[in-house]
Parts: C-alpha cells; structure tokens; sequence
C-alpha cells in the first residue's frame, strides 16, 4: 500500500498507484513522488517518479510496460538535463545512461532535488537523511498562497502579491482621499454653478412669453440684469473652483509619484533584469497625469454631470413631456456608439503606450551612452533609430486621433438631429398654437445643454480606457513583489563573519543553472579568494549573499543564522561591496564618498579617503572634496572612481567585505594604489575577494575555484598548487603571460 | 577562427544518442552526439544552427536547415522539436484575471494544458510577423503562430490580454 502522507507535488495518480503497490516489495519504504506533466515524447501527459529506500519507479507511457525500475544502489550519476521550456531527469548506472522521466519547468525545482538525493545516495549517504533535504524542498513548493497560487517562502507566510494587491479603485481612492476637503468643497461650488447653469433657458422663456408679449420694459431690464448676475457669479465661482481643483489633482499626482519611485527603490533586481527603466520612466512620469486626469474627472465631473442631466430633464418633463420624449430619442444611439468605440479604441491606447515606452527606453538607453554612439561615428543610426521609433508612435496616434474625433463628432451631429426634431416637430406645434415660442426656445436651450452630460458619459468610456491602462502599469510597480524582508525589524549590531552556503542552487531564468549545489563554509576573518573563467558564476554567487536574488534553493547563512531571517537593509548595512565598475552620481566628492554614511564628519571622510589612497589626488583637484562629477561620476578616471568607492566602503566600517574584480579595468600601477588600500580595509574582516588577476590574492588564506556554476576547488593557495587542478593550471597560465610581459616592458626600455 | 559551415550536402547528418547527432563532414571528419541549438531561436527558426559537444563546445554551424539534405534535415528538425519545448497554441478556451494573474486554459500542439501569465505588460510579446509570444509563471514558453488565424472564440478570448 502506498501510504497516505506520501510526499508528493501533485496527487499521485490512481493509476499508478494501482501498478505501485503491485510492485512494492514488503518491506520497501517509499519515500517521495514526482508527478510531471510531460511524456517522453514532450508531448503534455501525465508521468511520475516514485522513489523508495531501494528502487526508483519512472511511470511513462513510453517505458516498457509502462514503468522503468531502476535499483538504487545501481545508480552512479544523476542529472537534470535542461532543455528549453523541458528537462529530463536522467541516471547514469555504469555506462547506461537512462531517462526517467520529462517535465516542464513547472516542476524543474523538484527534480534538481530527486537528482541531488539520488547523487548523494550514490556517494553512500544514507537515504533516510537525505530525504529531509528532498522534504525541504517540497514543502517550499507546497507553501502556495491559498489565493493566488504563487510559491510562498515559507508555509504560512502572509503571500506579497495579495497582500499589497487590493481592488484598483480601493486603492486609487486612497490617493485622492487626503483631498476630500477639497473636493468637497469644489463639489459644493459646481453644485451652485450647475443650478444657475439650469436658469438662464427658462428666463429666455419667461422674457419670449412674457416680457416682450406684453412690452414690460422694467421687468426685461430687471431680467437681464438678474442673467448678467447669473453669468458674473458662475464664471467667478468656476475661476475659484478650477485653481482647487488643480491644486488637488497635482497634490494627488505628486503623492503617486512619490510612492511608485520609493515602490521602485525597494524592488528586487530581478525585477530590473526584466523591465526597462525606460518604460519605469514612462509610467512614473507618463502615466501618473494621465490617471489623474481620469480621477478628478470621475469624482467631480461625473457628479455633476449627472446632477445636471437630472436637473435639466426635471425642468424639461415639468415644461412639457412631449417635447422631452421627442428630444431623449438619439440618446439610446448615443450610448451603443460609446460602447462600441470603447471596444474598438482601448487596443489603440495600449500600442500608443507601448510605443512611446520604447521611445523613452531608446531616450534611457542612448544618451548616457553618447561616448559609444560618438566613438563609432554612429550618430546618424541613432537619430534614425529614434525617428523611426518616434514615427512608430506618431502612426499609432494618428491612428487613435482618427477613431478618438470620429466620435465625438458623431456625437454631435446625431445631438444636432435631435434639436432639428424639436424645431421641425415643436416649431409646427408652435405654429399651432400648441405650445409657446418661449418654451420652444427654451426647449432648444435645455436639449442642448442636455447634451453636455450626454456627451460626457459616452466620451468617459474613452478616458476611462486610457486610465485604465494608465492605472494598470503603475500598479505594476506599485503592486511588484518588493525585495522580500522576512526578517524585518530583527536588526543586526554587528557581524562577526561566518559565512555558510548549504546546498544552493540558482538559476537567473530556469534554462540554465548558473549555481549548482553549493556547499562552503567561510570563517570569521577568513580572506577568500574566488578565482574561475569569466561566466562562471563568481559573480551570482556574491549577488546571492548581497541578498540581490532570493529565489534559491537551499540555504546561506551568516554566522549560523539564515541571512533571509535578518532585517534586510541591518544586514546590508553591514557589508561593504565594491564592484567591478565604481558608479558615482552627480554630485561632489565629498558627498559620493559620504553616500555610505551622509552622517559622517568631514575629518572621517577625509580619513576614509586617505586609507583608499584617494586622497593624494583629491587633494590636487581644484576644486578638491567639491568637486562635482558629472553623471554616474564622469570626470574621473576609473581607477580614481575605484578609489572613491573604496573609500565609501571604508567610511561605512563593515564587517564584511566583497571585492567583485575590484581592480580588473585599471593598470597595473593603480592597481598597486588599490591594492594596498584592500589591503589596509581588510584587516580583521571575513574578505570574499573575486579577482581576475591571481596576484591580487596574495593575501587570501583560502581559494575558491568556481568553474560553469560549480565550486570545483577549495583550499589553501598551497592546497590547491598541491593538487595540480584547475587553480594550478589558471597559475601557470598567468604567470606565463606575466612573464611575457615583464619581458616585453624590458626589452621596451632597453 | 575557421568556423565549420554546414550547408547543403557538405555533410550528413544521423541521429545520436537520445536527442544528439552525429555528423559527418564530406572531408572525413567526424562528430559524435552534438547537440543541436538555434542561435535565433525567435527571428531566424530555421538558420544558423549551432552543433555543440557534451562540454558546450561549438563543433560546426548550420547555415540553413532547408538547405540540407533530405534525411539530414529531418534530423535535426527532430532534434530541435525535441529540444525546444515551445507548445503552439492552436485554440484558447480560457482566459482571465485573477488574484493578478492571467489563468489560461489552451490546446497546443502537444496536447492541452493550463497555465498562469504573471504579467500580462512583460509576458506576453506580439512580434510583427503576427506570432504571439507567451512566458509563465514558471518561465515555460509558448507561442501562437498567428493570432488573425485563430479561430474567432480563441480571438475573442484572448483580445482583451493582447
Ligand atoms: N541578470 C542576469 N540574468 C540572467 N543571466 C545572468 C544574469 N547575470 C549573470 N547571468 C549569467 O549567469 C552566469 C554567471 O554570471 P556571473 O556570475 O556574472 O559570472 P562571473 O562573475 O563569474 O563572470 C553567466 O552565464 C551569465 O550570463
Ligand atoms: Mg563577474
């Protein structure tokens, strides 16, 4: 029987099941299922992996008889085998290499870890320990969100994505909300404007019917009077109402604004592998207007629009209800044409956005780039770039212009057959005697001004489409899962520095591993040493512990305690990280070096600058500490940049330091300069150092040698020159070439 | 760096172990269990097609499958279809917005399935040759050949999402 609690992903099919137990010895402990969603054929079926104590079972069509046994003391490798879009988890036994089973990335994860327990299995671990690293794993998949169904970090764990996703309005509301007072207020005033708007046709009337019928020349000039009043006061009140309206609708913009850039700030950096900042410009800058717009028009407008159309046809069906009927016919036209204009033009907006996000991501990605575009002559490409991409836009927007005037006019002109209806019908009932030419007119007056709200409701739909859009990418940011911070408010004083990594896997997009199964332990004021040919991980393997990606399997831990249970920002704080590329901003010395701790005395920086051998050349500049640097801190050379921000690393006291190829793009004589500031920095602290050049690591007490997302060696410089591996021949290579050089550098002199 | 071309019947090529071939070129040379990958595999499905050894290393180029000989030809196109897991969506039943995802439910060209599309802005791709581009949640991906020519459920579907 298999048991009831069988670890599983999905549910073990009875079919298999059925076969399972006939071929389960006795005594045979099962210990985990995989079920997958692919045959051997890639084609979409159901296949499963059972494995016990002793055997494994692959269940696919595709296998003989519909299982494949293989013993697990048979099994010498195990790989997952990473297609695109599919894998294969496949065993070598001997020299046979078999395939178990195929699956989409659905369950990649899970199949890594059935690969890493039958590897280990293989070494001779025992089964029984080893599948509590297999249960891990499973449980991490199996803590979904009971709402959203996305992986959740731990069981239980509130789910980011619903919790900062409410309903569109609920949260857009709580924007305008600070400005209710306001609103309010406007609200009141339109309601005043609105009800004089609905008087002037109905003294029209009373001066048509009444006045000049019977010649009263002091009631006409008293009505008159009374509309100059009218006008004075509904335009002075709309002057009023107009610059509060404003000033609540920039105020709301300016809070949106606000939040997407601090929302922006605390995403993670696998969200900016993804997106272009040039489409973030777009919306903090694009998108915000174009939502306010829509929100003052729907909590004002719309109110009074609606106030005015119930106004109006009250005054009209009190007036006469046949004319009123008469003049209410284009009305339901109207509103089908809006729905189906809707339809047609909410696609229209989306390419629009989606074009001009393209413009500003070229405007993002070339100008800060001007130096390559300068250097390879290529000026003209990219002004032809950008026209064309601009044109792309202007294609779109002619398009959209032509759909967004159509209807408006339509509008207009099915408005204006309306009022010929009034005329034609109402002016023979005039003629008749039926009706008054005062009520006529006024009729005339009060349908037309009906359509204003008429008007409005249908063209809403219009911006209510590119609101929606608009709404839709900010939320986009808004509701990003931010960096994940589980351990927030659990603040750190100080690390000593023990540094553990437990079985990591990593991959950026699934298609590759770009981290398999890392196991190392760094002790406190250890100075590490990572060595491997470029792409091989070195630099993943730091961003891990930087905390820059989370979505890994297994666990890293600083001095025994799992960094993702530590307050994020506690825990950064605490590390210095100097990159390859030493990026400023545009600021001055000063303050770049400052960045790290703006709480800083000037005598502090100065220090922090000296031990960075900065400030020899600061000193020199005119302008000193002051001066500015241009953007992302042009001005400065590279290896003075590095200085700079070893300097910054200096001024923020870590505990512990990562150098990712800290000298790679200087000369060998700044690279001295760097060199001995690394050196002053860090003393006493745990030093993971990646380095292109082995020479810098003369300080290193260990090596670790990373090798296509592997550590392949670990040691002592002496260690590993012992064993004659990879580090050994990376050695030899260099010294060689250094060699070459030193002799070149000599014979040039001579 | 002499980079081996293959075009035309300057080489047959025969299937190796699992999804590998093994080539031979009209000079003698030969390879054993290389591993077929598009070097375009969304602008160019059928040129430049890169023959790699078990250590990733680059043993010859394809210029242009349609080229090849016939036998040849069909090998590698095995090879690839095995290798690249893009479903091709032929009909789309389902498709709506909950909790923030897109839930989709479709038949391809290798059987139906169901799926979530987390961002609808970053996820889903119209390229200008009609074909739709689609990633999942679990970074799976799918393709639609044509959007016009699917029928006019599967557009009415989908339309909203595009
Ligand atoms: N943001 C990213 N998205 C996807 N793949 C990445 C990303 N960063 C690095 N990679 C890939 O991961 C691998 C390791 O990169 P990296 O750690 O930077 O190498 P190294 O620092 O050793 O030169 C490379 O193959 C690289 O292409
Ligand atoms: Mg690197």
């Amino acid at each position: 029987m298999l048991p009831e609690n069988i670890l599983t992903n999905l549910p073990f099919p009875s079919e298999f099941a059925k076969k399972a137990e006939e071929l389960l010895a006795a005594d045979e402990k099962v210990l985990f299922c995989l079920v997958g969603d692919l045959d051997l054929k890639g084609l979409y079926n159901q296949s499963a992996v059972l494995t016990t104590d002793k055997r494994i079972f692959a269940f696919d069509k595709y296998h003989e008889g519909g299982v494949l046994i293989v013993d697990l003391k048979d099994v010498t490798e195990s790989k997952v085998k990473r297609m695109y879009g599919n894998a294969m988890l496949r065993v070598t036994c001997g020299d046979k290499k078999v395939d178990l089973f195929r699956f989409t990335y659905s369950v990649a994860s899970l199949a890594d870890g059935a690969a890493i327990f039958y590897e280990n299995l293989a070494k001779g671990n025992d089964p029984l320990k080893e599948v509590e690293l297999v249960e891990a794993t499973f449980k991490k998949m199996k803590s979904f969100c009971p709402k959203c169904g996305r992986a959740l970090s731990s069981a239980g764990a509130e789910c980011i994505n619903c919790a900062s996703k409410g309903k569109l309005v609920k949260k857009l509301a709580g924007y305008i909300l600070p400005e209710k007072g306001t609103l309010l207020f406007c609200f009141f005033l339109s309601l005043i404007t609105t009800s004089m708007a609905l008087a002037p046709p109905y003294i029209t009337k009373m001066l048509v019917d009444e006045v000049i019928e019977s010649s009263n020349l002091k009631k006409l000039y008293q009505l008159v009077v009374t509309l100059l009043l009218i006008y004075m006061v509904q335009y002075t009140i709309g002057t009023i109402r107009g610059h509060y309206m404003r000033k609540a609708g920039s105020r709301t913009v300016t809070r949106l604004r606000n939040d997407i850039y601090a929302k922006a700030q605390y995403l993670p950096m696998a969200f900016y592998d993804k997106i272009s900042t040039g489409s973030v410009f777009a919306r903090i800058s694009g998108d915000t207007n174009n939502l306010q717009a829509f929100m003052l028009r729907i909590t004002q407008e719309a109110i009074v629009q609606a106030f005015l159309a119930v106004g109006i046809i009250i005054i009209m069906f009190s007036l006469n209800w046949k004319l009123t009927l008469l003049s209410l016919i284009p009305v339901p036209l109207v509103v089908l044409g809006a729905r189906y204009f809707g339809q047609k033009i909410s696609p229209i907006y989306r390419r629009i956005w989606r074009r001009w996000s393209s413009v500003s991501a070229i405007l993002s990605d070339t100008l800060p780039g001007v130096r390559v575009i300068k250097s390879f002559t290529s000026e003209d490409r990219a002004i032809n770039k950008f026209n064309s991409y601009n044109n792309e836009w202007l294609q779109e927007d002619i398009r959209a212009s032509v759909l967004a005037n159509i209807f408006p006019h339509a509008v207009t002109f099915f408005v204006t057959c309306g009022s010929l209806l009034i005329w034609g019908i109402g002016g023979k009932w005039a003629i008749d005697g039926e009706i008054t030419l005062g009520l006529l007119v006024s009729f005339i007056s009060y349908a037309g001004m009906f359509y204003g709200p008429v008007n409005f409701f249908a063209s809403l739909n219009d911006g209510y489409q590119s609101a929606l859009t608009s709404a839709e990418r900010i939320l986009d940011i808004i509701d990003a899962e931010p960096e994940q911070n589980f351990g927030e408010g659990n603040m750190v004083e100080s690390l000593k520095g023990k540094i553990e990594y437990r079985s990591v896997n990593f991959s950026f997009d699934k298609i590759k591993k770009t981290l398999t199964n890392i196991n190392l332990v760094i002790e406190p004021g250890d100075i590490v040493g990572i060595v491997g040919t470029t792409g091989s991980g070195k630099s993943t393997l730091v961003n891990l512990f930087m905390r820059f990606y989370d979505n890994y399997e297994g666990e890293i831990l600083v001095d025994g305690v799992n960094i993702k249970d530590i307050d994020l920002q506690s825990f950064r704080s605490k590390i210095g990280y100097v990159q390859q590329e030493a990026l400023m901003f545009r600021d001055t010395i000063f303050n770049n070096i400052a960045y790290s701790n703006p709480s800083a005395t000037v005598e502090e920086v100065i220090h922090a600058a000296d031990v960075a051998n900065a400030h020899s050349f600061i000193a020199k500049l005119p302008e000193g500490y002051d001066t500015m640097l241009g953007e992302r801190g042009t001005g400065l050379s590279g290896g003075e940049r590095q200085r700079l921000s070893i300097a910054r690393a200096v001024l923020k006291n870590p505990s512990i330091l990562i150098f990712d190829e800290a000298t790679a793009a200087v000369d060998s004589e700044t690279e001295e300069l760097i060199q001995t500031a690394i050196e002053r920095l860090i003393s006493g602290r745990t030093t993971l150092m990646i380095a292109h050049r082995l020479s810098t690591l003369r300080k290193a007490n260990k090596i670790i040698v990373v090798d296509k997302g592997e550590i392949i060696e670990f040691g002592s410089h002496d260690e590993l020159m012992a064993l004659k591996g990879k580090y050994y021949k990376l050695i030899e290579i260099q010294s060689m070439s250094e060699k070459i050089r030193k002799n070149k550098e000599a014979e040039n002199f001579e | 760096m002499d980079r081996i071309y293959i075009e035309y019947d300057n080489a047959r090529i025969t299937k190796g172990e699992g999804i590998l071939l093994n080539v031979e070129l009209y000079d003698g040379r030969k390879f054993e269990n290389l591993e077929a990958r598009r070097l375009f595999p969304i602008t160019g499905l059928d040129k430049y097609i890169t023959l790699l050894d078990e250590e990733g290393v680059e043993k010859a180029v394809i210029r242009d499958i349609n080229t090849l000989m016939e036998e040849s030809r069909e090998n590698v196109l095995n090879a690839l279809h095995e290798y690249y897991l893009i479903p091709k969506i032929t009909r789309i039943y389902e498709a709506y917005e909950k909790y923030g995802l897109l839930k989709m439910r479709v038949d391809t060209d290798r059987g139906k399935y169901s799926f979530d599309v987390k961002n609808r802005n970053n996820d889903i791709k119209h390229l200008y040759d009609g074909r739709v581009l689609i990633r999942d949640s679990s970074d799976n991906r799918y393709e639609i050949r044509d959007f016009r020519q699917l029928d006019k459920k599967s557009q009415q579907v989908f339309n909203p999402y595009m």
